[in-house]
């Protein structure tokens, strides 16, 4: 017997993301091949057209698990009885325009959406920030959704988490599926720490240390590091775009690791709610090993943490402060 | 084997069974005009196994033209970001010979555009030159049996260009897409009978992507609680089937255009999946779909065109679909679309002397 339709919902669904994540989304790609859903896009008047035309393009495509697309610039009906939401949709960064604006924007926006899906979106639901500021858009949105648990507020550094895989499966020439256990720490920005110490790799005489194999640290704490920060940019500068692509298939991978758990022995990183672990700032929205079962994610807890790397975790957790305290005075 | 001890035993049968599952051979898949927006829409789906199945394995080749460069690397970076893994590799180019080599399957996308202002000979005429190239580097590079898929537009003549010019390519292997036309004929009555899409059936798009293209519901069928029962008995409308209907399907990518300020990737590049996932894997016991296929005079078309029929695939070979009804109104309608074909295989010829 086919399985109940979840509802998911997508914000900022008539963008560039929006336009790479949904047909992922109705091929299954987030939740798995047997899984129906109904999609709920939403975005802002000006795009209504736009978001008209993608709802068209996605009955066009005859998407078998498909089961319904509700295209709306009402914030309301758009978060009624989700069960996912993944909020793409944040005002972007121009040129000229101050942080503190941009922050000022998406402050005001997240904790008008935060009111929303509170009031309206099923019990449980997940939600998943991708818009940036991520980190700092999610900790808003779940102080102004105070009855959603926190647990379920997440932001996305999937994406770095995969650019780190890429990245060391190049520098070695092996595939991607053989690398494993990267972590990234804290803000997904660029004081991001992709940190490799306990990543592994797979060979035909078991797992072996990244360290090991790619045997040049000053590689793996100085270029490997930088390139997987600025992989964004590096994007921008060779499409002239950034990346949606990429990160709508990570979006993708967070979703269906959260919900159908992560593989054994495999971690991945997300941006979750703090609770002290590893001596980060408990209640800031900071990016962790976590391992997924049963719908919940968990830190992965025991890991050794040298010198280096508590430089660069105490480094991107104080940005994340920062930024706290910019919101925040956004709101007096 | 009663001479080994238990452990010996379950090794031996552990590699006996590692020998069984051993994974398949990654199949390569060539995309042109890989920078644009449909190239960007089709990529992650091929590198998620939509068009193949999840589990088998793909090296991509992605070809755009020189201006492209930078930004088609762009795409080979976020493939590469994305940590996909069924993608065993990726080979961006500008290089044609270089993208062919060794594809089991190519996806031509890249075209000249239609821009404002230009005649529809200017644009033939550059495309001819294009799909000209094209033809040669495929045959001597793709591996043996490529299955070629041609989207970009006119669809069905640079596909037939295409097959002029790369003789040793079997006529069977060149396909030009009317899947997405196929795919929006079944929303459209999904739509009309507020039903799910994957309870309906069996249109057919007949002839030329273009706005002569023949939608025919005649042969559609539902699934419903009480069996498979007619569209045309459900819709009891047949003015609606031989007008809205068509012109809806007919029409849909201008409307697209209109919402969108762009033209469909998202449908195209699924409809590209779905093409090459049936033709490859199997159409479903009972159904049929819509291929541009080279045309052997079934139906009363002329032979020779790539027109869209409906087929049956089994075994990575489509077969038209023999046997149905043809009515009065369709047969105006094929006959009219079989012409259109007929002047653009006239006009791409003037431009080959």
């Amino acid at each position: 017997m086919a399985k109940d339709p979840v509802r998911v919902l997508v914000t900022g669904a008539a963008g560039q993301i929006g336009y790479a994540l949904v047909p992922m989304i109705a091929r299954g790609v987030m939740l798995g091949p047997d899984q129906p859903v109904l999609l709920h896009m939403l975005d802002i008047p000006p795009a209504a057209e736009a978001l008209n035309g993608v709802k068209m393009e996605l009955v066009d495509a005859a998407f078998p698990l498909l089961k319904g697309v509700v295209a709306t610039t009402d914030a309301v009906e758009a978060c009624t009885g989700v069960n996912v939401a993944v909020m793409v949709g944040g005002f972007p960064r121009k040129e000229g325009m101050e942080r503190k604006d941009v922050m000022s924007k998406n402050v005001s926006i997240y904790k008008s959406q935060a009111s929303a899906l509170e009031a309206h979106a099923a019990p449980n639901c997940k939600v998943l920030v991708v818009a940036n500021p991520a980190n700092t858009n999610a900790l808003i949105l779940k102080e102004f959704a105070p009855s959603i648990p926190a647990k379920n507020i997440t932001c996305l550094t999937r994406l770095d988490h995969n650019r780190a895989l890429g990245q060391i499966s190049e520098r070695l020439n092996i595939q991607v599926s053989d690398v494993k256990n990267v972590i990234i720490w804290g803000n997904h920005s660029s004081t991001q720490y992709p940190d490799v110490s306990h990543a592994t790799i797979k060979t035909p005489s078991g797992q072996k240390p990244v360290r090991e194999l790619v045997s040049d640290d000053d590689w793996l704490k100085g270029e490997f590091i930088k390139t997987v920060q600025q992989r964004g940019a590096a994007i921008i500068k060779a499409r002239k775009l950034s990346s949606a692509l990429s990160a709508a298939s990570a979006a993708c991978d967070h979703i269906r690791d959260w919900v159908l758990g992560t593989p054994e022995g495999t971690w991945v990183s997300m941006g979750v709610y703090s609770d002290g672990s590893y001596n980060v700032p408990a209640g800031l929205i900071y990016s962790f090993p976590v391992t997924c079962r049963a719908g919940e994610w968990t830190i992965v807890q025991g890991l050794s943490v040298d010198e280096f790397s508590r430089k660069k975790m105490d480094a991107t957790a104080e940005e994340l402060t920062e930024e706290k305290a910019l919101a925040y005075s956004c709101l007096s | 084997m009663s001479s080994l001890s238990l452990f010996q035993r379950i090794v031996v049968r552990c590699g006996l069974t590692s020998c069984r599952s051993m994974k398949k051979q990654p199949v390569k898949i060539m995309v042109t005009g890989a920078a644009g927006q449909i190239g960007y829409a089709l990529v992650p789906m091929i590198a998620r196994g939509v068009m193949l199945g999840s589990d088998q394995p793909v090296i991509l080749h992605l070809l755009d033209i020189p201006p492209a460069a930078e930004a088609l690397n762009g795409v080979k970076m976020e493939l590469i970001d994305a940590a996909f893994p069924l993608l065993k590799g990726v080979v961006a180019t500008t290089n044609v010979e270089e993208a062919c080599g060794g594809v089991n399957i190519a996806i031509m996308v890249g075209g000249f555009r239609r821009k404002e202002g230009t005649e529809r000979k200017d644009v033939m005429s550059k495309n001819v030159s294009i799909y000209k190239a094209q033809a040669s580097a495929l045959e001597q590079y793709a591996a043996a049996n490529c299955k070629v898929l041609v989207v970009a537009n006119p669809a069905n003549t640079n596909a037939l260009i295409l097959k002029e010019f790369a003789p040793s390519i079997p006529a069977k292997n060149i396909t030009c897409l009317t899947r997405l036309d196929h795919n929006r004929a079944l929303g459209g009555i999904a739509q009309r009978l507020n039903i799910h899409v994957s309870d309906v059936k069996n249109v057919i798009i007949w002839g030329n992507h273009s706005s002569t293209q023949y939608p025919d519901a005649s042969h559609a069928t539902v699934i419903t609680q009480a069996g498979e029962k007619s569209v045309k008995e459900l819709i009891a409308d047949d003015k609606w089937l031989h007008d809205e209907f068509i012109s809806f399907v007919q029409q849909r990518g201008a409307a697209i255009i209109k919402a969108r300020k762009l033209s469909s990737a998202l449908s195209a590049a699924s409809a590209a999946c779905d093409h090459i996932h049936d033709w490859v894997l199997g159409t479903p016991k009972g159904t049929w779909t819509s291929m541009g296929v080279y045309s052997d005079g079934s139906y009363g078309v002329p032979p020779g065109l790539i027109y869209s029929f409906p087929v049956t695939c089994n075994k990575g070979e489509w077969s038209i679909v023999q046997g149905l009804r043809i009515d009065e109104p369709s047969r105006a309608g094929m006959d009219a679309t079989a012409k259109e074909l007929i002047e653009e295989k006239t006009l791409a010829y003037s431009f080959l002397d």
